[in-house]
């Protein structure tokens, strides 16, 4: 063998069982002793699904799920080509796991339906048809083929199917999915239609987050065990949290209150009255025309200042700003209010009589 | 609300969906936190009649004394055939526009046979610790339409005062239409009355098409109209921040998602950016073991920085599960507060019949500290009650 074709096999077997791997830790399919039952196969034969199945036309909304046992498939298998269990080989365990939360999590009754298919399970089971079905379970949209769903939709009843979607956590997989950057797309998609998220969606994952000032930890603190990508406050985020909030101002004000700044920056000692360090750069306030970066940095992210100086702090800015101190007017151009300027708060810090 | 309760609990569980209870006590050695020592909290939720549900979750612990206090405590009633909910107690209102409050009031909803929905609460917002309110309240409602099945509007109003004094007043308008099976669109704006000018506006739409999902989205933020009108930092004049970009999720294979955003910015008169890339990686059918990294660069008025992180999680069998993250932010200017913030967590859990024990140990390097080192322990409990 040449150094040549050598080194090429050297580099291509690595190379070939890289990919092999890949293929693999991928998921691509891939053979295996487990496979999708062949329904297909029995179906092609003229075998009713009672035979196998049975009982499962009698079948409550309760109860076994009467998938066949090994007996049964030896009644007609008398010669099985292996003593293991067929279900070993025969039909994949995610099926089946998926029959079972199936019937947790649904209200079906097959006895309901099986005189009006008139016995046909295919009309349901489409999937049976199938070489490699992902499942068997029939969508939702199949359902729909015969049950009215629109006013259901509309008044959000989806408890005449589902069990309590809320409750156990159990969203359907076929619609509503939550796919994509969601934490920053939930808020719009909520907007129109709020009712829809509490028929998943109890009140206690809202205020997880929402509960303003109320919320004893992060959410993912108390679930920091888990550890998935997406998440707003994952990881160092007490790290980074200023350059996050001076990145999309205003996204803080969305869960936060100005006060609930206040109160954990003078608890960290990141307050004017805990710390002699100003963390602003130099020239934030001068004494020339514009005060200094200050002024421009404040009317960008509000919130920002106001988490260390806001409440009592407000009386900082009163200092220089209040009509006739030395440094003249906040207000930005067009700035207009509704509000009355010797009476309303924050009107009358500056405006108001004794100013 | 507690009769209800009373009801609930007394009434026969054989027929009914089971009382669900959890339990979580939590604790953390991080000395600079908003957390209480030894953190416990309790949620529970029962439905003993289609009709009628409860809700509730508390927490206490200790932070120089004893602390504590009631996240959400709420009563639903549910007319039997959709046409009417009402919710009483403490739970976050948002609709349409207006943005989420915690509020202790009621919610009544009515839902009309021809599509429409009209939506009204008020109420006082909650405040921590049962401290005192001065006037405080709000009052706000949406009215909605379903057109053509696909398509809902709406239009909300909302006022809040604080110690009397208004301090968000604005009206709002919503969209949301799903006009074919690949395709959601969404919108929603509010305008602030006092101060007058747009608050807040989002939209966004997205599109299916076999391994990939695309969303286009952009918002026009006024910080100043987000604080409440009763801070003397709203009055400064309007800067608004806009954002406009995009997302994609591509399933690059069975176990493989990548999923990828990035979105221009005009902040003031500055021109910005942020992107970020996140590739998630599923090691076993169900999802279980999977590994995770993302990058991200923020270029924005004086946010800029880049940042790094990785995630794993293995079951290690017999109801063990060991997890760790590990996150690098490098800031553009460090300001004197390290070059690159460091952090890392190693996560051990477990978890069989409604009981879950975790354990971690969280080490950073932040901008106030050089090193930082934190125990964290948790004890859960869930308990279903037939």
């Amino acid at each position: 063998m040449s150094a040549k074709r050598f080194l090429g096999l050297a580099i291509a077997l690595p190379l070939a069982l890289a990919l092999a791997a890949c293929v693999s830790v991928l998921g691509f399919p891939r053979g295996g002793t487990s496979h999708p039952f062949e329904h297909r196969a029995h179906v092609d034969k003229g075998i009713n699904c009672v035979v196998c199945h049975e009982g499962v036309e009698r079948a409550g909304d309760t109860g076994p799920l009467h998938l066949p046992s090994d007996a049964q498939c030896r009644g007609c298998h008398t010669k099985p080509h292996d003593e293991g269990s067929c279900r070993g080989c025969h039909g994949e365990a995610s099926m089946r796991e998926g029959a079972g939360l199936a019937r947790e999590h649904l209200r079906f009754e097959h006895a309901k339906h099986d005189p009006v298919v008139h016995g046909d399970c295919v009309r349901c089971h489409s999937a049976v048809a199938e070489s490699r079905p992902q499942t068997l379970l029939p969508k939702m949209a199949t359902c729909f083929g015969c049950h009215e769903h629109q006013e259901s939709w509309n008044s959000r009843s989806c408890d005449s199917c589902h069990v309590d979607l809320a409750a156990e956590d159990t969203p359907p997989a076929g619609h509503l999915v939550h796919d994509g950057d969601w934490i920053r797309e939930h808020g719009v998609r909520a907007g129109s239609e709020r009712d829809l998220c509490s028929s998943c969606h109890s009140e206690r994952s809202c205020a997880k987050c929402h509960g303003v000032g109320m919320v004893p930890t992060l959410p993912a603190k108390m679930a920091f065990d888990d550890v998935p990508l997406a998440g707003l406050h994952r990881a160092g985020f007490r790290s980074r949290h200023a350059l996050e909030a001076r990145a999309d101002p205003g996204l803080c004000t969305t869960c936060h209150s100005e006060s609930s700044c206040v109160e954990c920056h003078t608890a960290s000692n990141v307050s004017p009255e805990r710390t002699t360090r100003s963390p602003h750069r130099v020239g934030w306030v001068s004494t020339g025309r514009g005060g200094g970066e200050h002024g421009v940095q404040a009317r960008i992210d509000p919130m920002s200042c106001a988490g260390c100086h806001g409440g009592a702090g407000e009386q900082l800015c009163v200092g220089c700003h209040s009509v006739g101190g030395p440094g003249g007017s906040p207000h930005g151009p067009g700035f207009t209010s509704t509000k009355a300027k010797t009476h309303d708060l924050p009107c009358r810090l500056c405006h108001g009589t004794g100013s | 609300m507690l009769a209800a309760l009373g009801a609930s609990l007394w009434g026969s569980r054989s027929q009914a969906d089971p009382l669900r209870l959890r339990g979580d006590a939590l604790v953390d050695t991080q000395a600079e936190t908003q957390s209480p020592t030894g953190l416990v909290v309790l949620q529970g939720e029962d439905k003993l009649r289609p009709w009628l549900g409860v809700e509730g979750l508390v927490w206490a612990g200790s932070k120089a004394g004893p602390t504590g206090d009631v996240l959400v405590l709420a009563l639903h009633v549910r007319e039997p055939h959709g046409y009417g909910e009402v919710a009483v107690g403490r739970f976050v209102v948002a609709t349409g526009a207006i943005f989420p409050v915690l509020i202790d009031g009621a919610e009544v909803l009515g839902r009309a046979p021809w599509g429409s929905t009209l939506e009204a609460f008020g109420g006082a917002p909650a405040v921590p610790r049962f401290g005192a309110r001065a006037y405080d309240w709000l009052a706000g409602a949406r009215l909605a339409q379903h057109v053509a099945t696909f398509a809902t509007v709406g239009v909300s109003y909302m006022q809040r005062r604080e110690d009397g004094d208004v301090s968000n007043e604005e009206v709002g308008a919503d969209f949301a239409a799903a006009p074919a099976p690949w395709l959601d669109l969404a919108a929603k704006g509010a305008y602030d009355l006092t101060s007058p000018g747009i608050a807040d506006g989002r939209i966004s739409a997205t599109a299916r098409a076999a391994a990939f999902r695309f969303e286009v989205f952009g918002s026009e933020q006024s910080p100043g109209r987000l604080l409440p009108a009763t801070s003397l930092f709203s009055v400064l004049g309007d800067f608004p921040s806009e954002m406009i970009g995009g997302t994609v999720r591509w399933a690059a294979a069975p176990r493989l998602d990548v999923l990828a955003s990035g979105a221009g910015q005009l902040v003031g008169a500055e021109l910005g950016m942020n992107a970020w890339i996140r590739s998630t990686l599923r090691l076993d059918e169900k999802g279980k073991a999977s590994i995770g990294i993302e990058l991200r660069r923020v270029d924005v008025s004086l946010a800029r920085w880049t940042g790094f992180r990785a995630v794993g999680t293995q079951p290690l069998g017999r109801g063990f599960r060991l997890s760790s993250e590990i996150e690098i932010a490098v800031p553009d200017d460090p300001n004197g507060r390290g070059i690159a913030w460091p952090w890392g967590l190693l996560a051990l859990a477990w978890r069989s019949n409604g009981w879950e024990v975790a354990a971690a140990t969280e080490a950073a390097s932040t901008p106030e500290y050089r090193y930082e080192v934190n125990a964290l322990a948790r004890l859960s409990r869930t308990l279903e009650i037939r």
